[in-house]
C-alpha cells in the first residue's frame, strides 16, 4: 500500500469506529427496557414515571409521530420557497445584486439553532397563536385546525420554525446544482421557443434528483432539530392530525426528559431507546435518498 | 533616555509579574464542585459570591441541572456536592452507602406560587378548587368555585388554560404533594411525583414548558392562564400570585414572613443527616398557623462524611459559613432555616473528615 493510504487510515477507522461504538452503546442501554416493556416502547403512548421501578412505563409513539409530522410540515413549507429562491437568484437577479442575496442565506444556514429557537419563542409563537385563534375562530370543522390552542406552542409553530431553518440550506444545496446545469441546456431550451415558465419546468426537472436530495437532507436536518424545537413545540403527548396541537419530538423529548432521567431506574433506557428510534428514522432517510440518486443514475 | 525610561519600565512589569506569582504560589486555592437542583441556584450563587469575599481559598462552583441529575453527578463522584428539593429516597440511599457515608440536611426553605394570568388584581383560592383546575375539571374563570371565593373580581368567561412543567423536577414534586394533601381526588387521579401526567393534558387545556423558563414564556404570552413556580422566579419575574387558603382557613400570599410562620408552626422532625432519607416531605405542606403559607418545602444537600484532607477542609468551611452567616445573606424569594435544624445541619459538617 502507497504511504499516503496508510497515513488515511486511523482517521478512517476512527470515523467508523466513532459510529459503530455509539449504535452499541444506545443499543446495550436500550436492553433494559425492551426487557421490560418489549417494543411497546414503540408502539404506545404513555410516559408514566414513577420512582418505583415496577410502576414505570414509557411509550415514545407521540414523540415518533410529531417528529415526523413536524418535518413534513417543514419540508411542505420549505420546498417551494427553496426552489422558487433558488431559480430566482440563479435566473433573474441581476449579477451584481446576486451576492448580496447569497450571503445572508448562507449565513443563515449556519446560524446557531438556539437563535432560531428564542426568536420563535418570542416572535413567532405569539404572532402564531394569534392566527391560529383566527383560523380556529371560522374554519374549526376542518380536523387539521379544530384544536384550540392560544399558547401558540404547537405542531405548526414547530413545522414553520423549522421550515425557516431548513429553507437557507436547502436553497444553497438546488442553487448550486441548479446553477451547474451546462449552458447548452439553456441555450436547446430557448431555442425550442419555449417561455421562460417552461424552460425552468424543463430545467428544474433535469435537476430533480439533486432537488429530492435537498430535500432529503433538509428533512433530516428537521428531524434532529432539537434545542429550537423543544422551545416551541408545547411539550405534550398527544397525538393529534390537528396542526396546532402541542406535541413532542424525539429529539425535544430527550432534551426535555435527560436531564432528571436519572432519578428513575428505567427512564434513561427508555430515552436511549428513543435515540435508536432517531437514529433509525435518520438511517431510512438516507437510504431512501441513496436510492433515488441511485436510479437516476447519480450514485 | 528613551532608552533608559523602556528599561526601567520592562524591569517594573517584570517586577510586577514576579508579585502575582508570588501570591500564586503562597495561597494555593482548593476548588469545590456541586450541582443539582434549580430551585435553590439564585441562592447558592448569592452564597458562593459573600463567601468569596471572605474566603478567598475556596473557590465554589454550582451548576444548577435539577434534582436528579445532581443526585446522578454525586453518585458517580462528580462532584463534592449536590442539592435536591425533595430528600433523597431510601433506594437511592442504599445505592449511596454503597460508596461511602452519606449525609443529608435542609439547607434553605422556599416555597412554590401559584402565578395567574388576568386582569384581575386579587384572586383567592383554596387548595380543593386549585386541584379541581390543575385536573382540568374546572373549565372556566368564572365557574361557581372560584366566584364563592372572589365574589368582588370581574372574572371573564373564559377557558383555563393551565401551564405546567414538563421535565421532571422538584417544583413539580412539592405543588403536586401539596395537592395529594388537600384533595383526595387529586391523589387518586394524579399522585404526586416530579413528573405527572396532568388529565387537564388530555382535555387540550393543559400545556407544558421545559423549566421555570419554558414555563413562564409561555404562561406571559397566555391570557387566563394559570401556573406554579418557584417563589423566587414569580418576584423576580413580577408574575401576580394567587392567595392561598390555609390550614386554618386564612388566604395568605407567600413572603418571607409566612413561609417562616409554616416552618414554625409545624413541629419540624428533621431525621439524623446520617439517616436523611427518614425525612417526611410533607411535614411543611398545608401547616397550621394563622399566618402559614401552604405550600413550603426545604432544599436539601447531600455530602459524603469523608473527602480528601484538602477538600474536607475546603467543604466544611463553606457549608459552615452557609449555615452560619450564610442565613442572614438571603436573598427575596427564600427564608432561613429555623435555628435547631442548622444547628443539625452543623453538627453534620462537623463530623466531615480528612483522608
Amino acid at each position: 500500500m502507497d504511504q499516503f493510504k496508510i497515513f488515511l487510515l486511523p482517521v478512517v477507522g476512527l470515523v467508523f469506529g466513532i459510529i459503530i461504538l455509539m449504535l452499541l452503546v444506545f443499543t446495550l442501554n436500550s436492553i433494559p427496557i425492551f426487557q421490560h416493556e418489549g417494543v411497546a416502547i414503540y408502539t404506545t403512548n404513555i410516559w408514566k414515571a414513577s420512582e418505583v421501578s415496577e410502576e414505570e412505563f414509557y411509550g415514545i409513539l407521540s414523540a415518533i409521530y410529531g417528529t415526523i409530522y413536524t418535518s413534513t410540515i417543514a419540508i411542505t413549507i420549505s420546498l417551494p420557497i427553496s426552489i422558487g429562491l433558488a431559480v430566482f437568484v440563479a435566473d433573474l437577479m441581476p449579477r451584481r445584486l446576486k451576492e448580496l442575496l447569497i450571503i445572508p442565506t448562507d449565513i443563515m444556514a449556519g446560524l446557531p439553532t438556539i437563535l432560531y429557537g428564542i426568536w420563535g419563542v418570542f416572535v413567532l409563537v405569539p404572532t402564531l397563536a394569534e392566527i391560529m385563534k383566527f383560523i380556529h375562530g371560522h374554519f374549526s370543522f376542518i380536523p387539521l385546525f379544530s384544536y384550540y390552542n392560544p399558547t401558540g406552542f404547537s405542531y405548526l409553530s414547530a413545522g414553520v420554525l423549522l421550515a425557516i431553518m431548513v429553507t437557507p440550506f436547502a436553497t444553497s444545496l438546488i442553487r448550486e446544482a441548479y446553477v451547474a446545469i451546462p449552458n447548452i441546456y439553456r441555450e436547446a431550451v430557448y431555442s425550442l421557443g419555449l417561455t421562460r415558465f417552461e424552460a425552468t419546468k424543463v430545467l428544474l426537472s433535469y435537476i430533480k434528483p439533486a432537488i429530492i436530495a435537498g430535500t432529503l437532507l433538509a428533512f433530516g436536518r428537521a428531524v434532529g432539530e432539537t434545542v429550537a424545537v423543544s422551545l416551541v413545540i408545547g411539550n405534550a403527548f398527544n397525538i393529534d392530525a390537528s396542526l396546532f396541537a402541542p406535541g413532542y419530538t424525539i429529539s425535544s423529548l430527550i432534551a426535555n426528559q435527560f436531564g432528571n432521567a436519572f432519578a428513575y431506574k428505567l427512564m434513561p433506557s427508555a430515552l436511549f431507546s428513543a435515540g435508536l428510534a432517531l437514529f433509525t428514522i435518520g438511517l431510512i432517510v438516507n437510504i431512501a435518498g441513496l436510492i433515488v440518486l441511485k436510479r437516476w443514475g447519480y450514485a | 533616555m528613551k532608552k533608559w525610561i523602556a528599561v526601567s519600565g520592562i524591569l517594573f512589569a517584570v517586577f510586577l509579574l514576579g508579585c502575582v506569582s508570588e501570591q500564586n504560589v503562597a495561597k494555593e486555592q482548593i476548588k469545590i464542585y456541586g450541582s443539582g437542583a434549580s430551585f435553590p441556584a439564585p441562592q447558592i450563587e448569592n452564597w458562593i459570591y459573600e463567601f468569596s469575599k471572605v474566603n478567598k481559598n475556596v473557590i465554589v462552583e454550582y451548576s444548577s441541572k435539577g434534582s436528579g441529575a445532581g443526585i446522578n453527578d454525586f453518585k458517580s463522584k462528580l462532584v463534592h456536592f449536590a442539592c435536591t428539593d425533595p430528600p433523597a429516597k431510601e433506594s437511592e440511599w442504599i445505592e449511596f452507602k454503597k460508596l461511602g457515608e452519606p449525609l443529608q440536611f435542609p439547607f434553605i426553605v422556599g416555597a412554590v406560587v401559584v402565578v395567574y394570568n388576568l386582569p384581575v388584581d386579587e384572586l383567592k383560592l383554596d387548595g380543593e378548587t386549585l386541584a379541581k383546575i390543575f385536573m382540568g375539571e374546572i373549565e372556566f374563570w368564572d365557574d361557581q368555585a372560584i366566584k364563592a371565593l372572589n365574589p368582588n373580581a370581574n372574572l371573564p368567561h373564559e377557558k383555563i388554560i393551565v401551564i405546567h412543567r414538563s421535565d421532571s423536577s422538584g417544583t413539580t414534586e412539592v405543588f403536586t404533594t401539596y395537592l395529594s394533601l388537600v384533595s383526595k381526588d387529586f391523589k387518586e387521579k394524579v399522585g404526586a411525583g416530579k413528573l405527572v401526567e396532568w388529565p387537564v393534558d388530555k382535555i387540550g387545556r393543559g400545556f407544558g414548558g421545559k423549566g421555570n423558563e419554558g414555563v413562564s414564556a409561555m404562561f406571559k404570552q397566555t391570557s387566563n392562564s394559570i401556573a406554579y413556580v418557584e417563589l423566587a422566579y414569580a418576584l423576580h419575574e413580577n408574575f401576580k400570585m394567587i392567595s392561598l387558603k390555609n390550614a386554618e382557613g386564612n388566604f395568605v400570599k407567600a413572603n418571607a414572613e409566612t413561609i417562616s410562620s409554616a416552618i414554625s408552626a409545624s413541629s419540624a422532625y428533621v431525621p439524623d443527616p446520617k439517616e436523611g432519607y427518614k425525612e417526611d416531605p410533607k411535614q411543611f405542606l398545608n401547616a397550621r398557623g394563622k399566618n402559614s403559607y401552604p405550600i413550603v418545602s426545604f432544599s436539601h444537600v447531600l455530602l459524603w462524611q469523608s473527602y480528601p484532607k484538602d477538600e474536607a477542609q475546603a467543604i466544611k468551611s463553606f457549608w459552615n459559613w452557609v449555615l452560619t452567616e450564610g442565613q442572614k445573606h438571603i436573598i427575596e424569594g427564600y427564608a432561613p432555616l429555623p435555628k435547631e435544624i442548622a444547628e443539625l445541619g452543623l453538627k453534620a459538617v462537623e463530623s466531615i473528615r480528612g483522608e
